[in-house]
Formats: C-alpha cells, sequence, structure tokens
C-alpha cells in the first residue's frame, strides 16, 4: 500500500470540512484517497465501495483521526466485510475523541500555553512563543505520524495497539502537569498586568475577577465570561458617560 | 491606534485570514492561539509589545475553552488580530480594554460565522450526496477544497470587518480620557482572570489530582510573582 506519505499530509486538513452532518467524515475520505489508490488497480468494486465509506460519518480528535485511517484503510485492503469496517470506524469515534481531548485540547495545549505565559512575563517573549511553536508542533507531527503507522500495522486490531501504547499512561501525566503550568502563569501574568498600575487598580481588577468567577459560575452557561466581560465593559461605558 | 500603511494592513489581513483558517479547518499548527495570533499581529504593526498584552489577555479567555465536538466557541485569532492593530502606538495601561472589547465582539461573531461555514459545508455536501453514494473521489476533492475556501472567506471578512472596526474607533478611543480608559483596562483584566481561573476550576473538577496540582502551581506562581 502505497500513498503514506501524501495520507498524513492531506491529515493536516481532516477537519477542512467539518459539517453537522458528516463530521470529520468528508475530511477522512480526503485523507484516504491516497491509501486507497492501489485498490483501484486490484479490485475496482472494492474500491469504490472503499471510497464511500471513507467519507461517511466519522469524529474524533484530528490529532488521532490517523488511527482510524490507517486501520480501516488496512482493513479494506484485507478484505474485511464492509459492514464490519462500518463498525469498526463507528467504534473508534468516541475513544480516540477522548482520548484525544484529553491528551491534547486539555493536556498538552492547556500545558505549552501556560509555559509561554510564563515565558513572556518573564521576558522570552519571542522565544516564548516560537518554543510554543516548535515544541507543539513536533509533538502533533510526531503522533500524527505515529497514529498512521500503528493504524497501518494493526489494522482491525488497532484497539488494543492504542491499549498498549504510551497514550494511556501519557494522559494521566498531562492532565496534572497542565493543572500546574496554568496555575503558575495565573499570579504571574495577573503580576504582570498590574504591577504597573498601583495597589487600588490592582484590588479593583481582582475584585472584578473574583466577581467573575462568582457570578459566571452561579449562572453557568447563560452568563459566559464573554458575555460578563462585555456587560461590564458596557456599564463602565455608561456608568462615565451619565457621571463624567 | 498607529496610522497603518495599505502594506501593514494587507499583511494583517493575510495573518487573521491565516489564523482563522488555522483554528479548525488547516493545519491546525496553533497560529490561532491568541498569544501567537498577537505577537505576530504585533509584530507587523511595529509593537510587539501591544501585540504581547493583547495577545496574552486573549489567551486568558481561550483558556477557558474547550473545543470538543460540535461545540460553538468564539474564534480568538482574528479578534486578537484586529485588537493588536487597534492597540499598536497606544500606552497599553488605557488601550486594552477597548481593544479588548472590539475583540470580543469580534470572537463571538467569529463564533457564529463558524457555525454558518459548517452548515453551508453540510448543504455542500448534501448537493453532492449522489456522487458521494457513487464513491466519486474527484466529489470529495471538490467537497474538501470548497469547504476550505468557504473558512478562508471566512477568516478574511471577519479579519477586515475587526480592522475597519479598529480604524473606526481609533479616533474615538484615542481621545477617551485617560481614567475611562484605565478602567475598561482593569475591567478586561480583571474578567479575563476570572476566565482562566473558572476555567482551570472547571477543567480540574472536585478534589481530582489535577486541582492539587493547580493549587502547587499557584503557589509557586505566587511566590514567584511576590519575588520579581
Amino acid at each position: 500500500m502505497n500513498g503514506g506519505w501524501r495520507a498524513w499530509l492531506r491529515l493536516f486538513a481532516v477537519q477542512g470540512t467539518w459539517n453537522y452532518e458528516r463530521m470529520l467524515g468528508v475530511g477522512m475520505g480526503y485523507s484516504a484517497e491516497p491509501l486507497l489508490e492501489d485498490l483501484k488497480t486490484v479490485d475496482p468494486v472494492r474500491h469504490t465501495e472503499a471510497v464511500v465509506r471513507s467519507a461517511e460519518f466519522f469524529n474524533c480528535n484530528p490529532n488521532l483521526a490517523g488511527l482510524a485511517l490507517g486501520a480501516t484503510a488496512r482493513a479494506e485492503y484485507d478484505g474485511v466485510p464492509g459492514a464490519h469496517i462500518a463498525r469498526l470506524r463507528t467504534a473508534l469515534c468516541s475513544p480516540l475523541g477522548a482520548m484525544g481531548d484529553q491528551l491534547f485540547w486539555a493536556g498538552l495545549v492547556p500545558l505549552l500555553v501556560g509555559a509561554t505565559l510564563v515565558g513572556v512575563v518573564l521576558g522570552a517573549h519571542w522565544w516564548a512563543v516560537l518554543g510554543f511553536l516548535a515544541v507543539y508542533n513536533l509533538a502533533r507531527v510526531a503522533t500524527g505520524a505515529w497514529s498512521l503507522r500503528t493504524g497501518l500495522d494493526a489494522g482491525t486490531k488497532v484497539g488494543s495497539a492504542i491499549a498498549e501504547s504510551w497514550i494511556p499512561r501519557a494522559i494521566e501525566r498531562v492532565g496534572p502537569a497542565a493543572g500546574f503550568a496554568v496555575g503558575l502563569a495565573i499570579p504571574l501574568v495577573g503580576g504582570w498586568y498590574l504591577e504597573d498600575l498601583g495597589w487600588p487598580a490592582a484590588f479593583g481588577a481582582l475584585a472584578v475577577a473574583a466577581t467573575g468567577v462568582a457570578v459566571t459560575r452561579w449562572f453557568g452557561a447563560s452568563l459566559t465570561t464573554v458575555r460578563f466581560t462585555l456587560l461590564g465593559l458596557a456599564l463602565l461605558v455608561v456608568f462615565r458617560w451619565v457621571l463624567p | 491606534m498607529t496610522d497603518l500603511s495599505p502594506s501593514t494592513a494587507i499583511l494583517l489581513l493575510l495573518w487573521g485570514t491565516v489564523v482563522g483558517l488555522d483554528l479548525v479547518s488547516v493545519p491546525q499548527a496553533m497560529f490561532a492561539r491568541p498569544v501567537v495570533a498577537g505577537a505576530v499581529a504585533g509584530w507587523l504593526a511595529g509593537d510587539l509589545e501591544a501585540g504581547l498584552r493583547v495577545g496574552v489577555l486573549f489567551e486568558l479567555f481561550a483558556l477557558d475553552v474547550l473545543p470538543v465536538g460540535a461545540v460553538r466557541y468564539p474564534d480568538y485569532g482574528p479578534a486578537t488580530v484586529a485588537a493588536t492593530a487597534l492597540a499598536a502606538g497606544s500606552p497599553w495601561q488605557f488601550a486594552l480594554g477597548v481593544s479588548a472589547a472590539l475583540g470580543l465582539v469580534l470572537a463571538v461573531l467569529g463564533g457564529f460565522s463558524l457555525q454558518m461555514v459548517r452548515r453551508a459545508n453540510t448543504r455542500a455536501i448534501q448537493r453532492r450526496s449522489a456522487a458521494l453514494a457513487a464513491g466519486e473521489s474527484g466529489a470529495i476533492r471538490e467537497l474538501q477544497y470548497g469547504s476550505l475556501g468557504r473558512d478562508a472567506g471566512r477568516a478574511a471578512g471577519l479579519t477586515a470587518l475587526g480592522l475597519a472596526g479598529a480604524w473606526l474607533l481609533a479616533e474615538p478611543a484615542a481621545h477617551l480620557d485617560r481614567s475611562t480608559g484605565l478602567g475598561l483596562t482593569l475591567v478586561a483584566m480583571g474578567c479575563a482572570l476570572s476566565a482562566v481561573i473558572g476555567g482551570a476550576l472547571r477543567s480540574a473538577g472536585r478534589g481530582g489530582r489535577r486541582l492539587h496540582w493547580l493549587g502547587a502551581g499557584a503557589l509557586v506562581g505566587l511566590l514567584a510573582a511576590a519575588l520579581r
């Protein structure tokens, strides 16, 4: 099976056709195209069926989509029945979504962003930003390549391959590290903004912060922090306008 | 706001488009993170400090977002670019609040525009459903490129709207009295801190390991902030 590199590159745009009907489905079909090309010469009918299946509904974290892509492409070449491949695809949605979201969106991203904010505040400026981009993209590119390779190697046994891989252990470790990094960043960033403004201004901003945490927790989804902020800014402008 | 030359405005528009595309479509390289978008926008506008101040502020809001499934969330990337354009060249203490207001409105509009693009993608798929059912690879490619084009258009439009807003607000913001400017900055900073604290507490849950590490980090951060 050829086309691995092209499929890996196309995975960077796997969310390109994100929609409420097939979610990542069409993006998966686009990424699968190079992998399925060889099937066209071997079994054209099977190739057409495989292309149809590749673009059906699918959703997971984009950084782990390669596992499902590789596993289903391998299954197509192995002659696994179509219904079985469709079930495999459906079965992979939730675990790959949950693990990828914990690993990346709730783990690696807040960890690295927290470290970047600390770096900016401590004077690293550009270097902190460039370091963030370099480390994140190295991790993301390596994970994408590993995912696709593992999926292609494991085929329908991809579930066992994931369970025995580094991912579950990494998820356990990255969450607390992200918590520490964000916790570290909050007082440093607060101090960075408030140090030039004097104690009364700092006290005012911290009072707004405490009110914001309490009010947005109390009202839940109906009063997000963005709405609370816009409300606060508007109230201040009106207040200054009425009482110049 | 620094008077932006046409070439700088075009560069900011291009950067905003890249940043908007990066959020979901391609390549998700984290250019859309406000701290990145703001730093580059500040550099392009000739005021890196403004870019970092705006970028870090919006990053605090963005850390409250968990972009899972079909959840709707603000698009902070083009918003940060426009807010940086407005803040560039002014003392950040007085410009940050007005810039934050512009950026947050734009971020909310960005969230709605993402939904519109996703609905348009759905309609495009429904129009090509027969070709998809027939296994035509060409149809998949067309849908993919069409969707990427729609998102690029969305990001460019959003950034252009933001830059126009920055241009319109530049004059009133320059004449804003200092106490109002400072007050707006303090409200924006306080709210940004509430966003990141609230988000961190929600992510940590109750009594888990993550909550303990969050607390430990905050203690070390407080100590480091006091020693600075």
